[in-house]
């Protein structure tokens, strides 16, 4: 007997285990996460914020400063301690191209997501006034987004049953952005905040600290702003009437729309340049583009010096090689970069010694932008000390106990230029001149341009007036706008394809010695090629896409480029 | 009897030493009374013994009333209880082969009653030819088992049975350590592109000398009662115990070998260091690893270090940096046998150097396991196991690893040159830079700073063991209970100093972890005789498993006073992530029927039903079940054994559920510590999970033939198998405008076919020469059967440039390589740029897989009198890897490749820019730079064929007067060379195809700076007292 009363107990403590179940949900919560029901909507508003517009150093690095950043002309790589020639990503670079979409811009859409769904009609956090920050947000994401690549998935999105959205045309994903954009303004109204206690937005909010008329106004020169891109292009009949809607509801006039800088972050968080500028050597430490020196110094342009350190000049030394490749081109590079430096108005001396030069250059006298695209061939003659570095402001890392130029999203002055711009067209009525130079009041104002300077150079430069033809005052605007835009490379590039202005970059480059053709073959890229992920997991719905846009190449024009 | 002074001294202080001790002499014969040369004499329970001589005789000195076991290959063996001084033994040869191995749960079963296959590994097999790492010690001694190595010291290995059966989850085998699944997670297991140390765990935590034995349960068939971990096989080591009875048993045994790189890479020495076919002249440019400067002549010219030198190869200059490491295992093991009970203690010390300098591992390892009897019915058995371990400068095998730096090293270069690696005392940021051959402005390391100057320690302590209680109601009724437990701390500081070539203002960080496990089990054993011919075994049990973990993170960068490193006097102080108690608990109970009848038909059934807490309520209970037959078909095929010794054939058919790990069921939000301007954030989770998961199934076929023939002379034993996973959970990328980037859901089905053959024998038994040998080779071949509707495949690893992806692809296989080729038009005709370079495809086309088409060994014992020598050559055929280390060095000019095209080519093919044919001539160095874009260039066969281990043994006779009962040596080599090996077309290929980056699935089939594998010589000296 005594046997079964083993198989009895035996049984008895499979029973015990079968039952000791109790405790397996509790352990199987995380501890350090909240559910939905410990958070509020202002938290989400924070990193929807930093998320897009000051993401970290891995995608900073990858997307902004060696694709947008240089494809706008604003910085170049290839002085002759970099690692790479300016050359670089003038034919695909696969890896970087993946890296900013996956890990930064499509990434994006989880943290947008989730906020929209949390705060739209039926969401847990159910809020009119922190949707519509959703949907100001939402036009801020998908125009950089479609802007970038072309044909996105765009009405299928963020839809959890559908795992193969579709792609949308631009016309459409403009268009209906457009539409976000009205409700946003219609639902905001004449409120100023988004309500009260725990609904009430402040300093989580980046951009405006809870103003909800600011929002109001960023979603008009939002919409401004893509019904000017979209202006001309076929199937925009959406645009003029936007645009005068957009200028009537109210721009973002008098505040810009900027990320301060965390000074202490962890650049692995959210970087800066001064973060890449300074730890990584060989590498960082670009350049100024001559695109961008040259019209602020031909223009006598008061921000030059606020933007820009002179060339640290000294005496450089342009050897002619002994050996290799470089030995038969370097007369022609001499003369080249002789060029360069005389068309910069540059104070230097050039004498020849032995079979190569000398370059004697002051300090603290020249501003010399570095010309884009110079290829491997010319780079070992890029010495450092010939070209302007960016101003300190913009290299300050983190942690070093300086101040750093804040993220721009989207400037005040912007919203005048585009004013301006839409007057220049015919689309809207006024003083197109006045909406232009309050637009160069507010740029130079980001740069802390005493007003005196700023007043002197309206009132004297030729650049300060829109006094030419229709064309020629779109040059000055689209300049205006670039500039604005410095250190946003993403809308400078954009500016520069839907523009054609600097034309000096629109036309591209064509001399094999001198410049990198890469696969461009010299000409001016017109977008990113898709991230090779998208050829895997939405295959047939890129290729339909493709069908339409044209060859997945960064020759490929968008919609609305020039 | 007679010992040396210091062992008297050492064993009276220790055990005040009282056996008595005897010579024994006898002789073996068969049952004809042939003398049996070579036969086993063994004092049971300890590892005391002897071998016959030519003439079949032996002597041994033992002590009243200690049991010899006599063995010998295809005879059963005898055991004998020594009374008398005069031993004379026949044995019978060993017609049904009564092997006895270990089973599921530690269950002995005999070997001819199983339905599916397991394989054996003996203690000797692994510890004579010593590794830090059991596993790497049986790769090719196990058909199918299939071991990958990342090639660092110290450092885990991969241990997949049968293919992968999982997409992303755990994948290798289970190993068990006395029936105590023991955790087999390092903190960090590798699979990035950047950074790589990977650390030790599990097997690596076991002292080969305490192993008895080793038992290999290939699929779910031989491991469905150990439940979901085991669906990928299981190793189950059986280590030493004392047994009741026995004399006191010394073992004292020594490994020293001596390390020396097995193999490098290819060298040119013609050219130096440059650019575009020029030497640098101004070190403030950026000289990089280029080297593609002129011809080296020995001319004076300017160098990194701002002096000048003359620019003449240094043809060594990689190898130099290595030296002869030596590494030094020496284990004691002290055992007594008392009436009702034994014990064993053992100690194990491990120092071990690297082939890099200042870089080194130390072990300590003590074991004590005792057994006793409390009663005719009750007894215990109790061990514990401490383990602790220091790792200095464990090796990174990345692009940014000492590797990196070393392996690009521009020919000129002289390695004097590089030993001072910092300015002295250094004051501004600038003058705490490292020196290195890039010149002033580079971001290359120094590899002597990283040896010397930057610190990584990592320590880990482990305690395992367990408590065993074991009750016999009746003859053919038994129980136990036991309880094991297995904890790991493990801490890694790191640091790299201020001036480091890519944290350049320094950067300290700490990572502390700890894991847990419980697990408690109780079975009851049924053994009876039912019927003349029905014999039966049944088991029951269950078993609570409990496992746990919880980590520590932090770092720092930028030091307020640059010479000193701790967290306040950090200027940036990244926010500490702490990984709360992680708890998953798995309860569950199961069964077991073996049916045998008549001695020819074996029926076994198991029965298991979990409930895993990583399961909602509804889906956390799932059951599964495994049925196997054998049948003993000699009697019936040659009834006379004329041929056949034996003729079984075997079926099986199991399934096994799969749980996944905490947490994955229901959405949460993340508050990053650093929010933003001091401002709460929160961030949502890119993986979208999935509150109805189900377990996954595994299912698995299995069909096996064994024969023995030939008097035992020849063996041979084949298994097949058909393995299908589905409900697979899995993060399914999904794009990216869903709003996720992952979904996690039940999907897809992967499938793994494969065959697992051994052969083995005695061709030679001539006279005192007899020669053993086994060969296995096995073949797996897995294949994605589906992911999701519209999901074709799914990236494990990306390269940095894009041009490569490790894939599991849908009607391919996980570890498909993709990448990049060069493009062609469509009449076929090679595309180049306007610029005359290669025009490159996107990354989409399929260039290899990671997993080997075959893998195999051959394992061959000579014995001659008391000499005796071990070979095994083994290998692995197909497969192939890609390797980032061969494309770097041909882009950077130093590999003996790169000699091609030095002068400039011009490109065959049709030129995009013209359409005609291409004249544009580009130079070597921008060629070797356009091809590397090109991943099938650097895609390389894993067939290899080495010499593993070889192992020139000699019992040293007549060791009793030196108080020694036995004392062995042997020389011993491992990695000695390759026998066969891709090498490029003949110019040379330097790399090991059996490293890869990590131990994870996703890090299979892509090498990156891995360390150079290591060939050892040394010797192995055991001494029994």
């Amino acid at each position: 007997m005594k046997n079964y009363n083993f198989l009895i107990f035996t049984l008895l403590t499979m029973t015990l285990v079968v039952s000791c179940t109790d405790d397996f949900n509790e352990i199987n919560e995380r501890p350090d996460a909240l559910a939905s029901a410990d958070v509020s909507a202002k938290y989400f508003v924070t990193n929807t914020q930093i998320g897009l517009f000051a993401q970290d150093r891995f995608t900073y690095w990858r997307g902004n400063l060696i694709h947008a950043d240089r494809y706008a002309g604003q910085h170049t790589f290839g002085y002759s301690a970099n690692w790479w020639d300016d050359g670089a990503c003038y034919s695909y670079c696969a890896g970087w191209t993946n890296d900013t979409h996956d890990a930064w811009i499509g990434a994006y859409n989880s943290q947008l997501t989730a906020f929209t769904n949390f705060v739209k009609e039926g969401g847990e956090l159910e809020s009119p006034n922190y949707y519509a920050i959703s949907l100001v947000m939402k036009a801020l994401y998908y125009q950089l987004y479609t802007d970038t690549w072309g044909m996105i998935p765009f009405s299928e999105a963020s839809n959890p049953d559908i795992t193969q959205p579709a792609f949308d045309d631009q016309a459409t994903i403009y268009s209906s952005l457009i539409s976000d954009l009205d409700e946003a303004v219609s639902i905001i109204g004449s409120q100023t905040t988004t309500g009260s206690g725990v609904d009430m937005l402040a300093e989580n909010d980046l951009f405006f600290a809870g103003d909800l008329q600011a929002w109001k106004g960023l979603a008009n020169s939002m919409k401004l702003r893509l019904a000017l891109r979209a202006y001309g292009a076929p199937g925009a009949s959406f645009a003029s009437s936007a645009i005068s809607s957009a200028i009537s509801s109210g721009v973002l006039a008098s505040k810009n729309a900027l990320i301060e800088r965390d000074l202490e972050i962890s650049q692995w968080t959210s970087a800066v340049y001064g973060d890449i500028w300074h730890n990584f050597y060989g590498g960082g430490n670009w350049h100024l583009g001559k695109s961008l020196v040259d019209p602020l110094r031909d223009n006598n342009d008061p921000r030059l010096p606020y933007m820009a350190k002179t060339s640290a000049g000294g005496t450089i030394a342009w050897n002619k090689p002994t050996e290799g490749d470089g030995v038969a081109l370097f007369d022609k590079h001499v003369e080249y970069l002789t060029g360069v430096l005389d068309d910069q108005d540059a104070v230097y001396t050039k004498t020849a010694n032995g079979d190569g030069y000398t370059i004697t250059m002051p300090a603290g006298v020249n501003y010399i932008g570095q010309p884009t695209r110079l290829n491997a061939k010319i780079k070992h003659m890029l010495d450092r000390n010939l070209f302007s570095e960016p101003a300190a402001i913009v290299t300050n890392a983190h942690n070093s106990g300086n101040p750093i130029y804040p993220r721009i999203v989207f400037p005040a002055a912007e919203s005048h230029f585009l004013i301006a711009e839409a007057i220049t067209l015919g689309l809207a009525g006024g003083d197109a001149q006045s909406f232009y130079q309050d637009g160069l009041r507010h740029a130079m104002a980001l740069w802390d341009v005493p007003s005196s300077e700023v007043e002197n150079f309206i009132a004297t430069s030729d650049m300060a007036k829109l006094n030419g033809s229709s064309e020629q005052n779109m040059e000055k605007i689209a300049t205006q706008k670039w500039l604005a835009h410095y250190t946003d490379g993403f809308e400078a590039w954009a500016i520069v394809r839907d523009s054609g202005y600097p034309s000096v970059l629109a036309n591209g480059v064509s001399d094999p010695d001198i410049f990198g053709l890469g696969e461009l073959d010299g000409a001016y890229p017109q977008r990113f090629q898709y991230p090779t992920g998208m050829y895997t997991n939405n295959e047939s719905n890129l290729q339909s896409a493709l069908s339409t846009q044209g060859p997945d190449k960064l020759a490929t024009k968008l919609w609305w480029a020039k | 009897m007679r010992k040396n002074i210091f062992l008297s001294a050492l064993l009276s202080l220790t055990f005040g030493l009282s056996a008595f001790a005897q010579q024994i002499s006898g002789s073996v014969s068969d049952d004809n009374g042939v003398p049996l040369p070579g036969a086993t004499i063994l004092i049971q329970g300890t590892s005391q013994g002897t071998t016959t001589d030519f003439d079949g005789n032996f002597s041994i000195e033992s002590s009243d009333g200690s049991t010899l076991v006599i063995s010998y290959v295809g005879y059963e063996s005898q055991q004998l209880v020594v009374g008398s001084s005069s031993l004379n033994v026949q044995l019978v040869p060993d017609n049904a082969l009564d092997e006895v191995v270990i089973t599921a749960l530690g269950i002995s079963r005999e070997r001819k009653s199983l339905g599916y296959g397991v394989t054996e590994v003996a203690g000797d097999d692994i510890n004579v030819i010593k590794n830090h790492n059991i596993a790497s010690s049986l790769t090719g001694k196990v058909a199918g088992l299939n071991i990958t190595d990342t090639g660092s010291f110290g450092s885990a290995s991969r241990i997949v049975l049968r293919g992968n059966n999982s997409l992303t989850g755990n994948t290798q085998a289970l190993v068990v350590v006395d029936g105590v699944p023991i955790n087999q997670d390092g903190i960090n297991s590798g699979d990035s592109i950047w950074e790589n140390k990977i650390t030790s765990g599990g097997l690596t935590d076991v002292n080969p000398n305490d192993v008895e034995s080793i038992s290999v349960l290939k699929g779910p068939n031989a491991s469905a009662l150990y439940g979901s971990r085991a669906g990928n096989g299981v190793v189950l080591i059986t280590t030493k115990k004392g047994v009741a009875g026995d004399d006191l048993g010394i073992t004292l045994n020594t490994n020293i070998t001596f390390d020396n790189p097995m193999i490098m890479p290819e060298y040119q020495n013609v050219y130096g260091q440059g650019s575009q076919g020029a030497a640098y002249t101004d070190i403030n440019t950026n000289w990089g690893t280029a080297n593609w400067g002129p011809q080296m002549d020995g001319s004076i010219r300017p160098d990194f270090t701002g002096g000048v030198s003359a620019y003449s190869a240094q043809p060594n200059n990689v190898e130099d940096f290595f030296q002869t490491a030596v590494r030094a295992i020496t284990s004691i093991s002290i055992q007594k046998g008392f009436d009702d009970g034994s014990v064993r203690f053992s100690y194990s010390n491990n120092d071990t150097q690297d082939l890099t300098p200042n870089s080194h591992l130390e072990s300590h390892s003590f074991n004590l396991r005792g057994t006793m009897d409390l009663s005719d019915k009750l007894s215990i058995d109790a061990k514990a196991t401490y383990f602790t371990q220091n790792v200095r400068n464990r090796k990174s095998n990345s692009g940014q690893s000492i590797y990196g730096m070393l392996y690009n090293m521009p020919r000129n270069v002289r390695l004097s040159m590089l030993e001072r690696y910092q300015v002295e005392n250094p004051g501004t940021p600038a003058e705490f830079k490292v020196l290195s051959y890039g010149g002033a402005n580079a971001q290359t390391g120094n590899p002597y700073w990283m040896s010397y100057h930057d610190e990584n320690l990592d320590r880990r302590s482990r305690f395992f063991g367990f408590f065993k209680m074991d009750y016999d109601f009746t003859d053919w009724l038994t129980a136990f209970v036991r309880v094991g437990a297995d904890f790991t701390d493990s801490k890694i500081e790191r640091l790299d100093k201020p001036g480091h070539h890519f944290w350049t203002s320094g950067q300290y960080q700490l990572d502390m972890a700890n894991y847990g496990e419980f697990n408690t089990d109780f079975v009851v054993t049924a053994n009876r005789d039912l019927t003349d011919k029905i014999n039966l075994i049944a088991t029951a049990g269950g078993t609570l498993s409990k496992r746990t973990s919880e980590g520590f993170n932090q770092f720092a960068r930028n030091f307020k006073i640059p010479t000193k490193y701790f967290f306040s006097n950090a200027v940036e102080i990244a926010a500490p992530v702490h990984r709360p108690v992680m708890t998953k608990k798995v309860n569950s109970v199961y069964g077991s029927i073996n049916l045998g009848y008549d001695d020819f038909l074996y029926l076994d059934g198991t029965l298991r039903n979990d409930w895993s807490s990583t399961l909602s309520e509804d889906n956390r209970s799932y059951a599964y079940y495994s049925a196997s037959v054998s049948a003993l078909l000699t009697r019936f095929i040659d009834p006379t054994e004329q041929t056949f010794d034996l003729f079984k054939v075997r079926a099986g058919y199991a399934e096994v559920g799969n749980d996944t790990d905490p947490y994955q069921l229901s959405q949460t939000f993340d508050v990053p510590g650093q929010g933003y301007l001091g401002l709460t954030t929160l961030t949502a989770p890119s993986v979208k999970l999935n509150p109805d998961l189900r377990p996954e199934q595994v299912t698995s076929t299995e069909f096996g033939l064994e024969l023995v023939m030939l008097n035992n002379r020849l063996n041979f034993d084949i298994s097949v198998y058909d393995i299908s996973t589905t409900d697979l959970i899995f993060n399914v990328p999904v794009p990216a405008a869903t709003g996720y980037q992952f979904f996690k859901q039940n999907v897809g089905e992967v499938n793994n076919k494969g065959f697992e053959v051994t052969i083995g024998g005695r061709p030679i038994q001539s006279g005192k020469f007899v020669w053993d040998t086994s060969l296995n080779f096995a073949r797996n071949d897995n294949y994605l059967v589906s992911l999701i509707d519209d999901v074709e495949s799914f990236a494990y690893l990306n390269s940095n440039s894009g041009d490569l992806q490790l894939r599991a692809q849908v009607g391919g296989s996980i570890g498909d390589i993709y990448g990049t080729v060069w493009e062609t038009n469509d009449s076929g005709q090679n595309l180049v740029t306007a610029e005359g370079l290669h025009v490159i495809s996107a990354a989409d086309n399929l260039l290899g897989n990671a997993e080997p088409n075959f893998i195999g060994g051959w394992s061959n014992v000579f014995r001659y009198d008391n000499i005796s020598l071990s070979l095994q050559i083994d290998g692995r055929f197909g497969g192939e890897f890609y390797s980032m280390t061969a494309r770097d060095l041909d882009v950077n000019g130093v590999s003996a490749a790169s000699l091609q095209y030095r002068d400039g080519v011009t490109l065959s093919g049709t030129n995009t820019g013209t359409g005609g044919a291409n004249n544009v001539a580009i130079t070597g160095q921008q060629y070797w730079s356009s091809q590397s874009g090109i991943a099938e260039n650097y895609v390389y066969d894993q067939t290899n064929v080495r010499l593993r281990e070889v192992a020139l043994g000699y019992q040293i006779p007549n060791t009793e007067r030196f108080g020694v009962e036995n004392a062995s040596i042997q020389l011993i080599g491992r990695n000695l060379f390759f026998i066969t090996k891709d090498s490029r077309g003949g110019t040379g290929f330097g790399f090991d195809p059996e490293n890869m980056l990590g131990t994870t699935i996703g890090a299979q089939g892509y090498q990156s700076y891995a360390a150079p594998s290591i060939r050892s010589v040394g010797v192995n000296l055991t001494l029994n007292f």
